[in-house]
């Protein structure tokens, strides 16, 4: 009986905190992506030649846990197969957190854009619940010159008023 | 669309570049295929239902990519890289990312 | 070459559904799965169990040799409850080749048991609340009967099949595991449920054919029912569904519609207990 009461108990706070939290997290990430959206973000290896750049490597990173709602309703997924749909918003969420995570970073050097981007996923065991762990990293290029990096870049990739944007951070030695 | 892991087309010219766009897909299957897989784990070999199920996956996750790449006005996603983690027993996720650019043919 | 960020369209890498109706939708299906494979297994584990020959039975336990009952313990008890379960096998429809031997222990449990190879074990607990033999005759029949239908055997053979099974389940599930060890086990108590009762009616059988009356033979559930106490917290339809034997009241009440069903008479004399019982159940 107690079971039941413990297990309704954790399925409803699951759901209503889960499903709550995630709203909010999708409305802040879109808001936070709107707001960075003049830093583009490429996985290109090959930066522009023609400008100078220093170089850093920047870094975004987040762990995602699984709320038990959403783990009870995958585990009865996984036994008949198909699209586990409770992980997928779960990753969408881990993975666009970190790449926001990330552009912060390189906004707060005054970076022109971010090279190379890599995404890395796994899985952390918390209990039985599990969670997730995303890791995006790129390298930020930091205009030398910011003039003529103006001059030659014509789209809007300098305007980082959104964001609050400290000093360029001195030379090329990565933070982490 | 062109998906390609290059990042340099020898007949195409990069008009522009459109930024990162992502597919993923979690998918698992069933336990009567868990079971198997997991018998045919003391034999070694090929495990069919789990190379089918990340097979699916795969192409999920690219049409997926290709839908944002799409919906961003790109032409072709370029630097195509694909990454597997397992989120649960018997579930993987297959998540493909890439820069999605706008091509054009080189005179 | 100009570098921009587009933002892709919102909603395409996660699957639109309702969650709630997802959950509810794999949740009744996950259930009937799950009893399915249990019923399967169990009947069908049950079934093939029952074809081993009992004397492969008597084989291993003899191999495993487990030390029923308490060494030392009273003679005369032990004799007297192996007469008492010859006097009550006469009565009971026992099949060719089918044995019984029964142990005691004294320790102080509410209980008595059968298990494979016809082995019964009364515990000093239950034997100290029998009033008078046809109680304890309804419960040594009771036993029987479990061994004569391979009770023991059938829920071993069913019970590891369905074990096998089930674990798979657990393994793959994660978080939902437990909900499919505790569908498992609610499936499993049926089947025992349904034993306890065709073990119920062909004791009764007995004892009203050892004593001509069934008077007193459902003093057990009576007294069980005040031992362990109907918990006030949980529902009769609750609790019926998730306990591995019938409730004791049901029991008693099964007692009285079986006799008045086949005409058994529940007036008559109770036989006393051997005038030594006491003595040899405070010997230690």
């Amino acid at each position: 009986m107690i079971e039941i009461i413990l297990f309704l108990v954790f399925m409803s706070c699951g759901f209503i905190f889960g499903q709550l939290a995630e709203k909010r997290h999708f409305k802040s990430i879109v808001e936070r992506e709107q707001q960075l959206n003049s830093l583009p973000v490429v996985a290109s290896r090959y930066p522009p030649e023609d400008t100078a750049y220093h170089q850093q490597l920047v870094s975004g990173s987040v762990v995602v846990a699984s709320d038990y709602f959403k783990s009870f309703t995958a585990g009865l997924i996984n036994i008949f197969g198909g699209v586990v749909t409770p992980f997928e918003s779960l990753l969408d969420r881990g993975r666009r957190e970190a790449i926001l995570r990330m552009k912060a970073e390189a906004g707060k050097l005054n970076a022109e854009l971010v090279f190379n981007v890599k995404l890395e996923t796994t899985r952390i065991a918390t209990g039985r619940a599990g969670a997730i762990e995303v890791l995006a990293y790129g390298t930020a290029m930091l205009p030398v010159d910011a003039g003529r990096a103006n001059a030659i870049n014509s789209s809007s990739a300098n305007d980082l008023s959104a964001i609050d944007s400290a000093p360029v951070a001195s030379g090329s030695v990565p933070r982490r | 669309m062109l998906i390609s892991n290059l990042e340099i087309l020898p007949d195409h010219r990069i008009v522009r570049h459109l930024g990162l766009v992502q597919g993923s897909s979690v998918r698992s299957k069933h336990v009567g295929r868990d079971i198997m897989a997991s018998i045919k784990n003391i034999f070694g070999g090929e495990l069919q239902g789990y190379t089918e199920l990340l097979h699916e996956s795969r192409e999920e996750a690219t049409e997926r990519l290709i839908q944002q790449a799409q919906g961003i006005g790109a032409n072709a996603v370029l630097n195509v890289r694909y990454s597997t983690s397992s989120i649960a027993a018997g579930a993987a996720e297959i998540f493909v990312y890439g820069t999605a650019v706008e091509l054009a043919q080189r005179d | 070459m100009r570098y921009e960020n587009r933002q892709a369209p919102e909603g395409i890498n996660v699957t639109k559904v309702n969650p709630l109706v997802q959950f509810l939708k794999f949740f009744i299906a996950s259930i009937i799965v799950v009893v399915l494979i249990v019923v399967i297994l169990q009947v069908a584990g049950g079934a093939i169990a029952k074809r081993i020959p009992f004397k492969y039975e008597l084989q291993l336990m003899d191999t495993v040799d487990p030390q029923l009952g308490t060494t030392g313990a009273s003679r005369e008890m032990i004799a007297y409850l192996n007469d008492l379960a010859f006097r009550v096998g006469r009565e009971l429809p026992v099949d060719e080749g089918i044995s019984v031997k029964v142990h005691y222990s004294t320790e102080e449990v509410f209980n008595a048991f059968a298990t494979i190879g016809g082995n019964l074990l009364f515990y000093r607990g239950l034997l100290n609340e029998m009033p008078h033999e046809n109680a304890l005759a309804m419960v040594m029949a009771h036993e029987i009967a479990h061994v004569n239908h391979r009770d023991p055997v059938a829920s071993l053979g069913g019970g590891v099949a369905s074990l096998i099974a089930m674990s798979m389940f657990t393994g793959m599930s994660g978080l939902a595991g437990d909900f499919f060890n505790k569908t498992y086990s609610f499936t499993g108590m049926q089947f025992t449920r349904r034993m306890e009762e065709t073990a119920d009616e062909a004791a009764l059988g007995a004892v009203n054919a050892l004593y001509g009356h069934v008077n007193g033979a459902g003093v057990l559930f009576e007294v069980m029912g005040e031992i362990k106490g109907d918990s006030e917290a949980i529902p009769d339809w609750l609790e019926r569904f998730a306990v591995t034997h019938p409730l004791s009241n049901d029991r008693v009440s099964a007692v009285r519609i079986l006799a008045a069903k086949n005409g058994w008479s529940s007036e008559g004399e109770t036989t006393p207990l051997p005038a030594d019982f006491l003595l040899w159940l405070n010997r230690d």
